[in-house]
């Protein structure tokens, strides 16, 4: 199980993790590190395999013309298959892993809900796949600092000045590469 | 009366599973599901399809394990066979070439370009 406030080790390797990104690692002195505001970052571990990963997404709002108003979550679903296949080849097992969900906060007023929509799809997603959801700490408006050792699954998260989170953008819903079909 | 084309999905992620089966079901087509290549065997043992869309990475039996025991079989052996997957590396798409798929298509899927691919193998 994750344990939050990791120790101070010296000559720590830490990663950065961007919107859009994921990393994995089995490394002992890597720390994963975000700032998140809307966006959801997802923090798996296999406690047997000691691997861990994160992710950082941000879902796409449909285009005016869309009658829903639903985001699209073709790129969150995208990106946690991505974190997933990952951790698999780096030896977890999808019935052991163990996940933290962090972010989805709307941070600035008269913007649409992203953070809650953000926040919403993560749970369901780790509900629909069956991964057991063990922590997470969403929503409100304030941005989050995440700092994940993946080795030992220990994980801190704080709340930090708005001005830290990136100004994010929603990922525009058509990416030019997106879903390129080659017929052989 | 015009029947629908018969697509089998195969994915391990039921999220994704859900996601094709919006996309093509609001596009007119019949879909079935299953959860690996065994389960997708499994079906094709019993019921006929047009179209199969497979991902690579499953467990218990995986994409390409799947494309070459379909290509291997009687039944369904000439029946297309689209891959869909986050992989990129052009090793595992020649690999998929080379069991016999018929297309590779890269998540996250666009609905247009997946109906309009799906559509031309099925004619």
């Amino acid at each position: 199980m994750m344990l939050e406030k990791p120790p101070i080790l010296p000559n720590i390797t830490r990663l950065t993790v961007l919107q859009g990104q994921f990393r994995v690692s089995a490394g002992p002195r890597v720390e994963l590190s975000t700032v998140l505001g809307s966006c959801v970052a997802t923090c798996l571990f296999d406690p047997e395999a000691e691997v861990g990963g994160m992710n950082h997404f941000l879902l796409s709002e449909p285009p005016a013309s869309h009658a829903s108003e639903e985001v699209d979550v073709h790129y969150g679903v995208y990106l946690m298959e991505m974190l997933i296949n990952e951790m698999l080849a780096n030896g977890a097992r999808k019935s052991r892993l163990r996940a933290h969900l962090y972010g989805g906060a709307n941070i600035r007023a008269g913007m649409a809900q992203i953070g809650t929509a953000n926040a919403n799809f993560a749970r369901v997603f780790l509900e629909r796949e069956r991964i057991q959801l063990v922590r997470e700490d969403m929503g409100g408006v304030s941005a989050r600092r995440v700092d994940f050792r993946p080795a030992s699954g220990l994980v801190r998260c704080r709340t930090v000045s708005s001005t830290e989170a990136p100004d994010t953008k929603p990922i525009p819903r058509a990416v030019p590469s997106r879903g390129e079909v080659e017929l052989f | 009366m015009t029947i629908s084309t018969r697509i089998l999905t195969v994915d391990d992620s039921a999220s994704m599973r859900a996601l094709l089966n919006h996309a093509l079901t609001s596009n007119g087509f019949e879909v079935a599901q299953a959860d690996d290549g065994v389960a997708a065997l499994e079906w094709l043992a019993v019921n006929e399809v047009d179209v199969v869309i497979t991902d690579i990475n499953m467990p218990r039996l995986d994409g390409f394990g799947l494309i070459e025991q379909v290509r291997g079989g009687t039944r369904h052996r000439d029946r297309p066979i689209l891959v869909l997957t986050t992989e990129s590396s052009d090793e595992k798409k020649n690999r998929a070439r080379r069991a016999g798929a018929t297309g590779w298509i890269v998540k996250p899927f666009d609905t247009e370009k997946l109906v309009a691919a799906v559509r031309r193998v099925a004619h």
